[in-house]
C-alpha cells in the first residue's frame, strides 16, 4: 500500500462510519496570479462529515491548511448530499466565508428547497445545518485538485445523483459510498421511503432500477485503472478486485431478494444512532426506534415486530455483525 | 456481511469510535483520544506510527475520559 503515490498536497482524513472521510487538497496552482505568479493559493475539501462532528472537521482542515502554508479553504466538493457527507459545510462556510461549495447537479433542487425527505434527515433521525451552494458539477466535468486532473464519474445506486472523482495520472478513485472495501452504502432509492424519492427514467420499479444502476456503477469502476480507492468510509484500499467481487455478490443478492437491502437499512438505522451516541440504554431502545420513521416503515414492511421485539431483534443483529455489544444495561459500540 | 462497519485492510486498525468531538482543551478526540495531527496523518501513516499512537491512548483516556 505504501507504493501508492498521492498527488502533492493531498491528505485523507479517515473518519469512521458516522462521518464520511474528508479528502483535503492544497491546490497549489489554483487561482495563482497570472502576472506575478504569486498568492491566491486554494485548498479544497471533498466531503465534510456529519454535522455533530463539524468542529473536529474544522480542526482537521485548519491543521492541513497550516501544514500547507495556506490561510483559507476555498472550495468544498460534495460527492452527494447525505448528512454524513455535507454536515460540515455550514460550519466551514462560516469559518472560511470565501469558500465555494460545489454540489452534484442532480442534488441542486433538493438542496435549494432543503427537502428533508429527499435528504433522509427526519426519517433517519439525522440533523444537518442548511447551507447555500455556489456551483453545480456533473459527470465528465474536470477538477484540478492537488495539481492534477480529476474527472467526474456518475455513480447512481446508493444515491442516484452521487458523483465520484477519478484521477487517471495517479490511478486514484474517490468512490464515496458507491464502493467500500466491504460493500457499499444502503441503496436508498430502493427503500422507497417517501413519494419524493426520485424516479429513475421510467424503467419500472425504482428498487429494480437502482439495484441495476449500482451494478452498472460497479462495472464502471471495474473498467478503470485503479491503484487505490479512497472510499467514503473506512481506510483507503488497493485490492480493488476483491472489493468489487464482494460488492457484486452483494448487489446480486439484493437483485435476487430486494428485502435484503431493506433489512440492511433497518439495521443501519440503529447502528447509526448507536455510533452517534456511543452507548444506548437497552431499556430506551423501543422508544428510540419508534422515533425513527425509517425503522418504522421498514419494520412494518418486513416484520411488523412489536417495539420490544424489534429492539431485541436489531440488538442481536448488530451483535452478530460485531458492530455492537452489551455492556450491563447498555448497548455499546463493539 | 450484513452491516459494513469498521472493516479495514490495514493491519493496525483505526481507533476511531465515531465520537469525533475534541476535548474542551482541544488536545484530543474524546472518542479515540488521538490528537488532531494523529487523526490527520492516520490514513498515510505506517504501522510503527499507528502502534506508537495506540500505545499512548490508555494514558490519555485515563486523563480525559468523563465519568458516564
Amino acid at each position: 500500500m505504501s507504493e501508492v503515490v498521492w498527488p502533492p498536497g493531498m491528505q485523507v482524513f479517515e473518519r469512521g462510519w458516522v462521518s464520511s472521510n474528508n479528502i483535503f487538497f492544497a491546490d497549489v496552482d489554483a487561482d495563482a496570479d497570472a502576472d506575478t505568479g504569486a498568492g491566491a493559493k486554494g485548498a479544497t475539501l471533498v466531503d465534510t462529515g456529519y454535522g455533530a462532528h463539524a468542529a473536529q472537521t474544522q480542526a482537521l482542515v485548519a491543521h492541513a491548511l497550516t501544514s500547507s502554508s495556506l490561510s483559507s479553504l476555498t472550495r468544498i466538493i460534495n460527492t452527494h448530499t447525505h448528512s454524513d457527507h455535507i454536515g460540515g459545510n455550514a460550519a466551514l462556510a462560516r469559518a472560511y466565508p470565501s469558500v465555494e461549495i460545489h454540489v452534484p447537479v442532480g442534488e441542486a433542487d433538493v438542496l435549494r428547497t432543503w427537502d428533508d425527505a429527499a435528504l433522509h434527515l427526519s426519517v433517519m433521525g439525522q440533523e444537518c445545518e442548511p447551507f447555500s451552494f455556489h456551483q453545480t458539477f456533473d459527470r465528465d466535468d474536470l477538477f484540478r485538485l492537488g495539481g492534477t486532473e480529476w474527472r467526474v464519474l456518475a455513480s447512481p445506486g446508493h444515491d442516484m445523483e452521487s458523483l465520484m472523482l477519478y484521477c487517471e495520472e495517479y490511478r486514484l478513485l474517490i468512490s464515496a459510498d458507491a464502493l467500500w472495501e466491504h460493500g457499499f452504502g444502503v441503496i436508498f432509492p430502493a427503500l422507497e421511503l417517501s413519494n419524493t424519492v426520485k424516479t429513475i427514467g421510467g424503467t419500472g420499479s425504482s428498487a429494480h432500477a437502482s439495484f441495476h444502476a449500482q451494478r452498472a456503477t460497479l462495472d464502471l469502476i471495474a473498467s478503470l485503472d485503479i491503484a487505490q480507492v479512497i472510499p467514503g468510509h473506512g481506510a483507503p484500499f488497493t485490492d480493488v478486485n476483491s472489493a468489487l467481487a464482494r460488492a457484486n455478490a452483494r448487489i446480486d443478492g439484493f437483485i435476487a431478494d430486494p428485502s435484503r437491502n431493506d433489512r440492511n437499512a433497518l439495521k443501519v438505522t440503529l447502528a447509526f444512532l448507536l455510533m452517534l451516541e456511543g452507548r444506548l440504554p437497552l431499556a430506551s431502545l423501543p422508544e428510540r426506534l419508534a422515533g425513527l420513521p425509517m425503522a418504522q416503515i421498514l419494520n412494518a414492511r418486513l416484520f411488523a415486530y412489536e417495539p420490544g421485539a424489534l429492539a431485541n431483534f436489531l440488538c442481536q443483529e448488530l451483535i452478530k455483525a460485531r458492530a455492537a455489544k452489551i455492556d450491563g444495561e447498555y448497548l455499546v459500540v463493539a | 456481511m450484513s452491516v459494513s462497519i469498521g472493516s479495514t485492510s490495514a493491519p493496525v486498525p483505526s481507533p476511531c469510535k465515531g465520537v469525533c468531538r475534541m476535548s474542551a482543551d482541544g488536545q484530543v478526540c474524546t472518542g479515540c483520544f488521538r490528537a488532531i495531527d494523529e487523526i490527520a496523518a492516520w490514513s498515510r501513516a505506517d504501522d510503527a506510527f499507528k502502534r506508537a499512537v495506540w500505545a499512548k491512548l490508555p494514558a490519555r483516556e485515563a486523563r480525559y475520559a468523563e465519568p458516564v
